[in-house]
């Protein structure tokens, strides 16, 4: 038993960040559009999909083809994620400019469609460039089971982890003491008052959504070797990010990042002892949650001024 | 910007317009619908392979002559995976399109929804991929059962992973993994069955979400209950991620699978040495038959990532044979149609020359005296032989 | 409430249209067509109510789509049930389940409200999914019994009349619920949910109206699906089909034809794309990602524009009778003289460190106007939000009439006679002028949901007596020409006027202005004054808070002072103007405060 608990820790810590980098992606451009996109799913599956065949192309094979374990080495690898974050950063670009920009400030629903059927856009180009088998992605560190305490971990997981800790790390630091972290602050409390500092409010804008874009890519190229990945993948990794979002404190980076960590715990130790109850017990505890605290655990509540 | 709504005003009057006359065009020709998954799943590498060997048959049809003098033309659908749009399908196949018979689906939950409307309307269907049992059986008490097979249907299959599952047990404790979808809920009742007539009950009976990456806990469970043997139910990447999570927790069973494992999905994602582990049934590959090789070939030019090559040839098939009967019936009428095929003989397609294959009784194409145990080796599906398939027996394979 | 003759003949059209479709097509895939374009708009028109006029935005009403199609599913297959009961009793599950949304929908907005409801459509996705003894799962639910008359199933022809008489009863009463006091309360908790409360709508029972209503036109969908397909299982339940139904609304907007177009223009689009996936599916995205820019109140409003320019005769307002009587306050008992109207006593609310209402002891006069002053940050609005029931206060007692009102929601407070205004102004911006203050006379409007619901003449009645006492309030306040106006678009002042309205529409005994003339200009303030004497010489008590010095010295009675939370000082105006400790709190004479200095300026 306690093997299989430790394994679940695992899987879920490796799951949870990924939940925690993708929510991170929706807490920045929430805080500075009260918008997000959300077809995030659907970056994720670009993500993926452009690094595979980011390896393919530079193993010298065709994009339709497929990698076996050698091909994909750590430098190819390495490669492939600058490329992903690249393609993504610039499909984020494009997102804030043909599905934000023209709802942002009005009240309403329209970005929630407009980014969904950007994402359904995406989706069915990649539909129609890749097929819908599931994408095989094969780790560049093997897929040697390493056993640790008993439970069997892959590789993967613990580079999961590591990059999505690492990044978190980071972007927290960048958001806490750099000036451009700075920026992006004052553009979150105030649009007007930033511009007025003499921030370019809608470059800082733009830089949300490449930087959420950017992880979402991140993530589905971490996932891709462990998981099922596949032009379909995208939908459930985006909602579970979302809750874990909702959960942390939409508004507060490190909220989401709890949240992200908290949710896949849950899921893979739901899962260790029904697996037919995890996703309706963590939707279950979501709602508990928001009824409780409804700005979420980490979130700040927003006052109405009466 | 009104244009956005204006286009949308157009296209929806292009698309009545187009397929009003689209409708109208084809009045002499034999139509044959074929409705499957071809984009909204993994199922849909099995519909879209389905598809193109539908299509390669229809050519050789036409280019022989068609059938009575009439060019057959095919009819071609995407139900998305889903009964609602399965249903809709049908429903537009038999309403408007006015098809004289029907190939599909891939997906046996969406076959179960619309199962009454061809037996209702008259139109025989030919199944080349669903494998539900039930799918043929639903309506064979009525004079006429309009659905018929050219697939590995569930039940014969489960007679031969179970024949050998309970040779291969030390003790006979035998368990039953299956995805949550229809085609594994259908798996386990027929798994059930079968080991049921062989006196033994299972262990344990799990179930694991079909894109679930994590099934350790169920395979924890099946080991507590002492299992030696595992049936697992399910299409190949849910199998991957369930041979990755057993070498997970070191656990690696006698393990048993289904045809959808000769998907070459299963050595790409769970790694060639995992893959070996694996015993499926099987019936068809690529380098059964000469004619198997070259149709594999001409799928590949329009579908180069083809994964699961046996649906081409069991598609291939099922329209081979509707033709023969249409031919034997003279008359694309269903009712003649339906009670041709089950007197068609002697029919040549790509998997094996088939005698009689259906009878008022039995609608199954394939049996399980067409099926073998097979195995990934280096890459590819090689027949499996150790000393229980070697003692198995015909009156083994109880069903 | 006017049945349009427009309206009638068109309706009686589409009537026509229904009953003739099944005869002259015998294409089984187009009546189908037709079947699925009356579920799609009898689940949107329930939506729209809740989306489209609530403004609650829910992502998972394929949860509820789902209650009703397994309750009749279950109800037909396993147990035996009467399909029409089985129908029936699916869209009352259905409303239960819209009550279990709501409850916890009713605490969140924004974000948090879409997870909300996203959350409850997966689970009952999983729950349909997973609990398959119950639901069986993917198999799904054989041999569901459809409705049957003269002992055969309905055909599909049928199924055609059916759905269209349920869209056509959908239609009238929705329509006839939205045009009276029910969707004016729908949109004022829309706008502006406090303002809502405060003058007698109840936030809370409104917006479970609003999903249980939603609930039950997505649940009767549901079965009819189940019923017409003889079978359902769980993939007929995801996030897409949410979705869908969301995108149906918006995309068709929501005006009530909103639902209609959206309905018919997207289940076309969807059936007879179906052979071009790829082109189908490119076309749902783009349209997702187009539409809402292109036509932000959704096809119907771009539609009905461009019918108001070609028919002009559309876009005009049917005239509005005078008043002809001035308007009077509602008769209510009367209190003893000595007795004072609201009494106050110890009342006390800490925020952590800040204590803006520390044991305010206060005493209002029937017919006297009060008074409250104190430099900024006195805890003023603070008093008047906790005598209106919008915060609670930490300790103390508050009598209004003779009854405690502490922990009293706001609609109820007003309810028994104290209405208010508000400092920053919540109109009701999108409303018309008159709407607004209908919205005032909520309460006072006597018939109920099933008047409304199905139009009866004591509802027409009553919304015939409300327009016209509306007419007469604006009248004594000098609105009456701006009837038809968008509230939004007045000036500032005559905003102000419009919010003192409405509140007086509320019948109110007594009357809180939080700073009514912040933004007056001083012949608008001076104009104030006279209003406020009308008011109270209608019999109406007033409180009002004030930084106006010669507004507050011209029209009070007596004069409250709150500094740092404390009352330092009350007493006649001149009294407490000559108090040491107020002037030195607050008036400071040897600085001349901004409103002198503004009245020397547009004097000199």
């Amino acid at each position: 038993m306690g093997a299989s608990l430790l394994q679940a820790v695992f899987s879920g810590l490796a799951l949870g960040s990924i939940y925690a980098l993708v929510a991170l992606g929706f807490n920045i451009t929430h805080n500075t559009t009260k918008t997000f996109n959300f077809g995030q799913g659907e970056f994720l599956v670009a993500g993926a999909y452009v690094a595979v065949s980011a390896v393919l192309l530079l193993a010298g094979k065709p994009i339709s083809g497929a990698l076996s374990e050698i091909e994909v080495t750590p430098g190819r690898y390495f490669a492939a994620l600058i490329v992903s974050i690249v393609v993504l950063g610039a499909l984020g670009v494009l997102l804030y400019h043909a599905a934000v920009k023209p709802f942002v400030g009005q009240g309403g629903l329209a970005w929630v469609m407009s980014t969904i059927g950007f994402g359904i856009i995406i989706q069915n180009t990649a539909l129609a460039i890749w097929g819908p088998a599931p994408l095989v992605m094969p780790s560049p560190l093997g897929n040697q089971v390493i056993r640790i305490g008993g439970a069997g971990v892959l590789p993967q997981e613990i580079l999961v982890l590591v990059a999505s800790i690492l990044v978190m790390a980071c972007l927290d630091f960048v958001m806490r003491k750099t000036k451009i972290g700075k920026a992006v602050r004052a553009v979150a409390h105030s649009g007007p008052a930033a511009t007025l500092m003499g921030i370019n409010v809608s470059a800082i804008v733009v830089l949300a959504f490449v930087i959420s874009s950017a992880l979402a890519g991140l993530a589905g190229l971490l996932i891709a070797p462990i998981t099922t990945a596949s032009v379909f993948m995208g939908l459930t990794l985006a909602l579970k990010a979302f809750s874990a979002a909702i959960v942390g404190g939409l508004n507060n980076a490190r909220g989401c990042m709890l949240g992200g960590f908290l949710l896949g715990l849950i899921e893979a130790l739901v899962g260790l002892w029904q697996a037919e109850l995890r996703e309706i017990s963590i939707f279950l505890l979501i709602i508990l949650v928001l009824v409780l605290k409804p700005e979420g655990l980490l979130g700040r509540r927003m006052v109405e001024k009466v | 910007m009104p244009s956005v709504h204006r286009f949308a005003k157009l296209a929806v009057a292009g698309a009545i317009a187009g397929s009003l006359w689209a409708g109208a065009a084809y009045a002499q020709d034999i139509k044959i619908g074929y409705t499957a998954d071809q984009s909204a799943s993994g199922v849909a590498e099995l519909g879209i392979a389905g598809r193109w060997g539908f299509e390669a048959a229809i050519e050789d049809i036409n280019k022989a002559g068609g059938i009575m003098g009439r060019k057959v033309v095919g009819v071609i659908r995407d139900d998305q995976g889903t009964p609602p749009k399965a249903i809709q399908n049908m429903t537009e196949l038999i309403d408007a399109e006015k098809v004289h018979a029907v190939v599909g689906p891939a997906n046996s939950g969406n076959a179960l929804a619309w199962l009454h409307l061809p037996q209702q309307k008259k139109i025989p269907v030919v199944v080349p991929i669903g494998t539900a049992t039930e799918i043929t059986t639903r309506y064979a008490k009525e004079p006429q059962n309009y659905l018929f097979r050219v697939s590995m249907v569930d039940r014969e299959q489960v007679a031969l992973l179970g024949a050998y599952a309970v040779k291969a047990s030390k003790d006979k404790k035998i368990a039953i993994l299956a995805d949550s979808t229809g085609y594994g809920q259908g798996g386990i009742k027929d798994a059930t069955d079968i080991l049921a007539l062989h006196g033994v009950t299972p262990v344990a009976t799990e179930k694991y979400g079909p894109k679930d990456t994590d099934i350790t806990s169920q395979l924890s469970k099946i080991k507590a209950a002492g299992a030696d043997t595992v049936i697992i139910y399910g299409i190949a990447d849910g199998t991957a991620q369930v041979l990755r999570s057993m070498e997970k927790i070191n656990y690696m069973p006698v393990t048993l699978g289904t045809w959808g494992n000769l998907s070459s999905l299963l050595p790409k994602m769970a790694g060639e040495k995992l893959s070996e582990h694996l015993i499926l049934a099987a019936s068809t590959t690529e380098d059964t038959n000469a004619r198997t090789k070259a149709l594999g070939e001409r799928v590949r030019k329009n579908f180069p990532t083809l994964t699961t090559f046996p649906c081409s040839a069991q598609a291939y098939d099922s329209v081979m044979l509707l033709a023969a009967a249409m031919k034997l019936a003279n008359s694309t009428d269903g009712e003649k149609v339906a009670a041709a095929l089950e007197n068609v003989t002697g029919v040549e397609g790509v998997i094996k020359t088939y005698n009689k294959p259906f009878t008022k009784t039995a609608h199954e194409g394939l049996s399980v005296a067409d099926f073998y145990l097979a195995r990934w080796k280096n890459g590819a599906p090689v027949r499996y032989e150790d000393q229980f398939t070697k003692a198995l027996t015909p009156a083994d394979l109880k069903k | 409430m006017r049945f349009g003759k427009g309206h009638a003949i068109g309706v009686a059209l589409a009537a026509a249209a229904i009953a003739l479709a099944p005869v002259l097509i015998t294409n089984g895939f187009y009546l189908k067509v037709l079947f699925l374009i009356g579920v799609n708009y009898l689940a949107a028109a329930g939506l729209n109510v809740l989306v489209g006029h609530t403004g609650q935005k829910s992502l998972g009403h394929a949860g509820l789509f789902a209650v009703g199609a397994y309750t009749a599913a279950l109800l037909t297959a396993r147990l035996g049930w009467n399909p029409w009961l089985a129908f029936v009793a699916a869209g009352a599950m259905a409303a239960l389940f819209g009550v279990l949304i709501a409850l916890p929908a009713l605490r969140v907005r924004g974000p948090a409200l879409a997870m909300v409801t996203i959350g409850f459509g997966i689970v009952v996705e999983k729950v349909v999914s997973e609990w398959q003894d119950l639901f069986g799962g993917q198999a799904g639910i054989y041999g569901v019994v459809p409705p049957s008359i003269g002992g055969s199933a309905l055909n599909d022809g049928q199924w055609v009349w059916f759905v269209g008489a349920l869209g056509i009863v959908a239609h009238l009463t929705i329509r006839a619920l939205l045009r009276g006091k029910y969707g004016r309360a729908f949109m004022a908790v829309n706008t502006a949910e406090v303002a809502a409360e405060s003058v007698g709508v109840s936030v809370y029972r409104f917006k479970v109206l609003a999903f249980v209503i939603s609930a039950v036109t997505c649940g009767l969908a549901g079965a009819l699906i189940a019923q017409q397909n003889q079978y359902i299982n769980s993939d007929f339940i995801n996030f897409n089909l949410s979705i869908f139904f969301l995108l149906i609304v918006l995309f068709g907007g929501s005006s009530v034809y909103g639902p209609l177009v959206g309905a018919v223009v997207l289940t076309l689009l969807d059936a007879f794309l179906a052979r071009w996936p790829t082109a189908q599916h490119f076309t749902y995205g783009a349209l997702l990602l187009f539409a809402l820019y292109a036509m932000p109140d959704g096809l119907s409003g771009a539609l009905g524009r461009l019918a108001k320019k070609l028919v002009p005769a559309l876009a005009r307002k049917p005239a509005l009778p005078a008043p002809t009587t001035g308007w009077k306050l509602r008769a209510t008992e009367r209190l003893a003289a000595d007795k004072p109207l609201l009494q106050t006593r110890a009342v006390y609310k800490a925020y952590g460190g800040v204590v803006p209402t520390n044991n305010i002891d206060m005493d209002i006069k029937t017919g006297h106007i009060h008074s409250l002053i104190g430099p900024n940050g006195a805890g003023k609005t603070t008093l008047l939000n906790i005598l209106s029931g919008i915060v609670p206060p930490d300790r103390g007692s508050i009598e209004f009439a003779g009854r405690s009102i502490v922990h009293m929601v706001p609609n109820r407070i007003c309810a028994i006679g104290l209405g208010r205004t508000f400092q920053n102004l919540k109109l009701f911006a999108d409303m018309s002028v008159l709407d607004n203050v209908k919205v005032g006379l909520h309460r006072h409007m006597r018939s109920g949901f099933w008047s409304c619901l199905l139009g009866l003449p004591n509802a027409q009645r009553d919304e015939r007596a409300a327009r016209d006492e509306a007419l007469q309030i604006l009248d004594f306040l000098g609105l009456l020409d701006k009837a038809d106006e968008v509230a939004g678009s007045l000036p500032y002042g005559l905003q102000r006027r419009l919010e003192l309205a409405r509140a007086l529409a509320t019948h109110p005994r007594l009357l809180l202005l939080d700073e009514p003339a912040a933004g007056l200009n001083p012949q608008e303030t001076q104009d104030l004054v006279g209003v406020i004497a009308k008011i109270r010489d209608l019999g109406v008590t007033v409180l009002l808070i004030e930084h106006h010095m010669d507004l507050v010295m011209a029209i009070s009675d007596h004069v409250i002072v709150l500094d740092y939370g404390e009352k330092i000082a009350e007493g006649k105006p001149a009294e407490v103007q000559n108090n040491p400790r107020v002037i030195t709190a607050y008036l400071g004479t040897d600085e001349p405060d901004e409103d002198d200095l503004e009245l020397e300026a547009s004097h000199g």
